[in-house]
Parts: C-alpha cells; sequence; structure tokens
C-alpha cells in the first residue's frame, strides 16, 4: 500500500470560523465520535484515521489512497449525520500536506484553542489518538504525527511560557460570580452535569468560599462522587427545575443533545427570588441553556465562547511567547513533514 | 465670579471657596479616574483627603454665605445645589465605613464636581436675594429652617443614591455585553449596589418624612405661607420616594428598573425644586419679595 502525503487531510469546524450556534449542529456525543471513527475507517480509499472530537471542535484527520477521498469524506459525514453540505462547506477548514502537519502541532500545543495555551486540548487529542490506535484505525503515518506532536507540544510548553497568566474558565467564572453577588460565602451554587469543566469551575468557587454546592447529573454515581467531594448535596435530575430558584450560580456541562434550562423556568426563579440575579454559566455543547434566557433582566448567562472571550484578555501580553512557540512549531512541523516523506517512499515493512 | 477671578477674589469670598472647593473635588475625581483606568487601586487615605479638604473648603464657603444672608443658605439655586452637593458628600463619610463600595469615593467626587460647577456657572442661578432692602431672614420660624435643612440633607441622600444607580448601571451593563476591564473588576457587585441603595432609600425617606411632618406642623400653623405648587411638589417628591421604597421591599421594584427609577426621581426632585423656587419668585408680592424657601 502506498503511502502518498498529498492525501494526508484534515478536515472539521472549530470556533475559529464557526459560530457556537452552528457549532451545536455539527456537535456529537462521546459515542457518536467513536462510531463515526469506525465507519470512517471502513470508507472507501481511507488508510488511516483518527477522530477529534471537543466541545470547540469537530475534526476528522485522515491519509486516503488519493486526495480525492478527502472529498467523499466530506461527503458521506454530512449525509450520516444529516446536515446540509452548504452549511457544512461554508464553515469547514480543509487541509493536507505539510499543512496538516502544522495544524495538528499548532492543536496540541494549544496554539489553536479558544483559550490560547490551555493544556486540556492536549489531554483531550491524547484520548482521542489513544483510542484510535487501539482500535486499528491509524498506522505509520498518522501514529508518528501523533506522537511527534505530543513531543512538540511539550517542547513548546516547556520552552516559552505560552501558558503564563493563561487565566481558566474556572477563574474568570469566580471573576465574574462576584461582580454579580460580590463576596461569594453566601452563595449558592448548582452544577448541571459532572464533566471535569464543571468540577474545575466548582472548585475554584469553592476556593473563594461558595459552601453550599449542589450537584445534578443523568449518572447518580459521578454527581455523588463529585458532590462529596465538597461536602454538598445531590438533586435528581429530573426534579431539579423545581429547585431552581434557590441558586445563585448554575453551572451547565452536561453531553445532553437537549436544552436542560428553559426560558420560562429561568423567569419563575427569578419571580420567587424577589429581585436577586442568577449567573448561568454554560460550557456544555450544545448549550444547556435556552438562548431565550440571554434576554431575561436579571438572569446573566456566559456560554464557552463568552468565558474564552474573556480569559483570552491578556492575549497581548503573551504575543511574543506565542509567536516564539509558533517558530518552535514550525521548525517541529518541517522536521516531521521530511520524516514521512522519506519513510513514505519506503516499503511498508520499515515501520517502527 | 468665574475661574480667573479666583485669586484676586475676597478671602471672605464664598464663592471663590466654592469655586476651590469645586477645583479640590475635581482633582480627586481626575486622579480616580486615572488610577481606576491603569487597574490600579486608587490610594484610600489619599483620595479621602482630596475629600475631606473639598469638604472642609466648601463649608467654609457656605459658612460665608450663611453670614452674608444670615440664615442657613438655601435661599437660591446656586446655594440649593451647594447644599446638596454638601449633604451627599456628608452622607458619603458618613457611609464609607457601613457600605464598603469601591469606588463611591470616585462617584462621590464626579457628582459633587458636577453639582457644584453647574450652581457656580450657571447665570441666574446665584440672586443676591439678601441685598434686598425688603429681605427678613430667609427662615423667620425656627421650625421652618429645621424642615428646609433636612429636606436639602434628604436630597443629599437621594443624590448619593442616585449616584449608586448609575453605579449599579455601569456594572449592569457591562455584565449583559459581557465586557471585562480593570475598572470593572474594582466597581462593586451588582447585589452589593442594589443593598447600598435600599439602604440609601431608606435614609432618604426617613430624613424626608421627617422634614415633611416638620413642614405640617409650620403649615398647620401658618397656611398662608406655603404656596399650593410647593405643597404639592413636596407631597409628590415624598410620595414617590416612598412608592419606591414600598415597591422595592415587596420585590416588585428592583435591579435595573430600581435604578433607572432612582436616578429619575432625583432629576424629579431636582428639577422640581428648581421650577418651584422660580414660579414663588415670579409670583411673589414684590412688595414682600419673600427669597424662595425650599421645598
Amino acid at each position: 500500500m502506498s503511502r502518498n502525503l498529498d492525501a494526508l487531510f484534515v478536515q472539521g469546524v472549530s470556533h475559529h470560523r464557526t459560530p457556537l450556534a452552528v457549532r451545536e449542529k455539527f456537535a456529537l456525543d462521546q459515542d457518536g465520535a467513536k462510531s463515526l471513527l469506525l465507519d470512517l475507517h471502513n470508507f472507501p480509499g481511507m488508510q488511516e484515521c483518527m477522530v477529534l472530537n471537543t466541545c470547540n471542535r469537530l475534526e476528522i484527520y485522515g491519509l486516503a489512497d488519493t486526495p480525492e477521498v478527502a472529498n467523499g469524506v466530506s461527503n458521506y459525514f454530512c449525509e450520516r449525520n444529516q446536515i446540509d453540505p452548504g452549511l457544512f462547506n461554508r464553515h469547514a477548514y480543509k487541509q493536507s500536506n505539510m499543512d496538516v502537519l502544522k495544524h495538528v502541532i499548532e492543536v496540541s500545543s494549544g496554539l489553536d484553542s479558544q483559550m490560547v495555551g490551555e493544556t486540556d486540548i492536549f489531554k483531550q487529542m491524547k484520548e482521542a489518538y489513544d483510542y484510535a490506535r487501539n482500535a486499528g484505525t491509524t498506522g505509520m503515518v498518522l501514529n508518528r504525527m501523533f506522537e511527534r506532536s505530543f513531543h512538540a507540544a511539550k517542547k513548546a510548553r516547556s520552552h516559552t511560557a505560552i501558558s503564563k497568566g493563561q487565566i481558566s474558565i474556572g477563574n474568570v467564572t469566580v471573576n465574574l460570580a462576584e461582580r454579580i453577588f460580590g463576596k461569594l460565602q453566601g452563595s449558592r451554587v448548582l452544577l448541571v452535569g459532572s464533566g471535569e469543566v464543571a468540577e474545575q469551575t466548582a472548585k475554584a468557587l469553592y476556593s473563594r468560599g461558595v459552601e453550599d454546592i449542589t450537584v445534578t447529573s443523568r449518572t447518580y454515581e459521578n454527581a455523588l462522587q463529585v458532590a462529596k467531594s465538597f461536602g454538598g448535596a445531590v438533586i435528581d435530575l429530573a426534579d431539579f427545575h423545581k429547585h431552581l430558584f434557590h441558586f445563585d450560580i448554575i453551572l451547565c456541562s452536561t453531553s445532553s443533545p437537549d436544552i436542560q434550562i428553559q426560558g420560562s423556568e429561568i423567569q419563575n426563579a427569578l419571580q420567587k427570588r424577589r429581585g436577586k440575579p442568577m449567573f448561568l454559566v454554560d460550557v456544555a455543547m450544545p448549550r444547556d441553556v435556552a438562548p431565550e434566557v440571554e434576554q431575561l433582566d436579571n438572569a446573566f448567562v456566559y456560554n464557552l465562547d463568552d468565558i474564552s472571550r474573556m480569559a483570552n484578555e491578556n492575549l497581548e501580553q503573551r504575543k511574543s511567547e506565542i509567536a516564539h512557540a509558533r517558530q518552535i512549531l514550525a521548525r517541529q512541523a518541517w522536521w516531521l513533514w521530511l520524516e514521512l516523506r522519506r519513510r513514505s517512499v519506503l516499503p511498508p515493512g520499515h515501520n517502527h | 465670579m468665574s475661574l480667573a477671578e479666583i485669586p484676586t477674589a475676597a478671602p471672605q469670598d464664598p464663592r471663590a471657596w466654592l469655586w476651590v472647593a469645586t477645583l479640590v473635588y475635581a482633582s480627586g475625581f481626575g486622579i480616580g479616574i486615572f488610577f481606576a483606568r491603569k487597574g490600579k487601586g486608587i490610594p484610600g487615605m489619599g483620595f479621602l483627603g482630596f475629600v475631606l479638604v473639598g469638604f472642609a473648603i466648601q463649608t467654609r464657603g457656605l459658612y460665608f454665605r450663611g453670614m452674608d444672608t444670615h440664615a442657613c443658605p438655601l435661599g437660591n439655586g446656586m446655594e440649593q445645589l451647594q447644599f446638596i452637593a454638601w449633604s451627599f458628600v456628608v452622607t458619603y463619610l458618613l457611609i464609607r465605613f457601613i457600605f464598603k463600595l469601591h469606588l463611591l469615593g470616585l462617584f462621590t467626587t464626579g457628582l459633587a464636581t458636577a453639582l457644584c460647577a453647574v450652581s457656580l456657572l450657571a447665570s441666574g442661578l446665584d440672586t443676591h436675594y439678601w441685598q434686598d432692602p425688603a429681605y427678613n431672614r430667609l427662615f423667620n420660624s425656627p421650625w421652618i429652617e429645621l424642615h428646609a435643612a433636612v429636606a436639602v440633607f434628604s436630597y443629599g441622600i437621594f443624590a448619593l443614591l442616585a449616584m449608586v444607580a448609575i453605579m449599579y448601571l455601569v456594572q449592569h451593563q457591562a455584565l449583559r455585553r459581557k465586557e471585562t476591564s480593570p475598572f470593572l473588576r474594582y466597581l462593586p457587585s451588582i447585589q452589593q449596589l442594589e443593598q447600598s441603595a435600599e439602604k440609601l432609600l431608606l435614609m432618604g425617606v426617613l430624613f424626608l418624612t421627617f422634614s415633611v411632618v416638620v413642614g405640617a406642623i409650620h403649615f398647620s400653623r401658618d397656611p398662608a405661607g406655603v404656596t399650593p405648587a410647593k405643597l404639592w411638589v413636596t407631597i409628590g417628591v415624598w410620595v414617590a420616594y416612598l412608592a419606591m421604597f414600598f415597591l422595592h421591599r415587596t420585590g416588585r421594584l428592583y435591579a435595573k428598573r430600581f435604578s433607572q427609577i432612582s436616578i429619575a426621581a432625583f432629576a424629579f426632585a431636582l428639577v422640581s425644586m428648581v421650577t418651584v423656587n422660580k414660579g414663588i419668585k415670579d409670583t411673589s408680592d414684590p412688595g414682600k419679595k419673600a427669597p424662595a424657601q425650599h421645598e
């Protein structure tokens, strides 16, 4: 089987070109992403593939027999997920050959992230790659590409200060909560969904004195585990709507495809709170909080894009570090490309 | 009196003192804005120094004017605006330890600068009513003097309430627009501002109610001494603030609307005060030439 680097491609959507409301249409849950990966591997002409699915991006990495296969992949993806191909083409990016290497290295290092310099993407990419490798959907080229990109990301991080001063979702949430409520000691927090982001944000709030943290989740055990770590309580996912008015800060991070909190529910809660404001942080993809909640006068809703924009406010100060990191990564991409070129002309038996 | 006249003004000229006080407030405001925009904390004691010096000079200026009029200086628009500014600076100095609101001093100096500057710059506000041969003392009854002083003091509190409401709207709007800046991080939270506004409203309503009660005692003894316009405007302002207080306490008026109405109510109170005084002056008997009285 020949390995043509011209047929190495990446295509997908991310926060760069696609607003949150459109990204929601492409969003897959983890099971959906795994199933897509296996289907793509069986796609005619596909040699290797990997799917990266996070709240900010959905990307398909692949090595095909010919460059034309990539077009077939995007059509197949749209058909499979019932997405308008026109919409996908308007928002998607497609890269091939050397550009894929540059892209993968920038993504794994956090330079392409919505919150520039963040480290979560490294972990997410590693998990996606491990899954693909174990499933046998990657081969010599993608294996080498991802392993070298992880190495390059670590190097960029250790040789520059791209993450220094970088603000997390938790810090931004705390700052906003303090602008709404002042001291947070008396604030009551509800976590809807018990994912990692929710837990980290709850930790940040807890460290600023929030003592009353309640968790609700589809999985009772997960909710209980998170609640225990904060000395909090668990409420049933089916019941939490009735108790919304008790909470000052509501942090949503479920993986549910449906809206979890409707506008009318927050309106009722606000009426019962007699003028006390509510702060809703929605880091779920797709969103958990109905868009009309933003129109309510005393409800302050911040989604993933809002929080990320605020976290990047000190980006100017880190610009020189980011430029330095890009130089390091570009060199790494070039060496990787040369290596893959050399390997691609060798027979398959020379794989390491 | 203009800015150019200050150096040559007589040491006991109240306007010169009031101009200097305005400049001190303005300097405090300018320096505060500089620090706030840089995202640095405003040096507390230094800033308080500006407020205290400005306040002391303003008090001196009002004292000299009181010596001229032989009464509490509330007889024309300039004096009333100055007295309101003086009252809310007093209120700020008294409550700053209770409320502990960041940037309250900054906004206080800003509003004090604006009110003092308008009172001194607006031509026609500062009539020399006490030089009229027919001038007797502005307040020939201690009851009405107490009534006027307490009423204007309550207006000072309502001015502070309006300022807290402005701070609320600035923070609220920034949160709605999802803006962030060092200045906004220093600004108190909307919940703190609303709680402070409620306390100020209560204080203002209590003082104004006391003033209305004292005024009512005077009115019962001398009904002819109060014009219908003044009576209705006084009652209107009092009822408006009372209604605001009860609507807020019962959870029917809050957040942005509460702040907007607090500002509108103060503007109404201010305009009505000037209007009533103007009306009295225009319709007063030339033979008597009774000076304008507050409320």
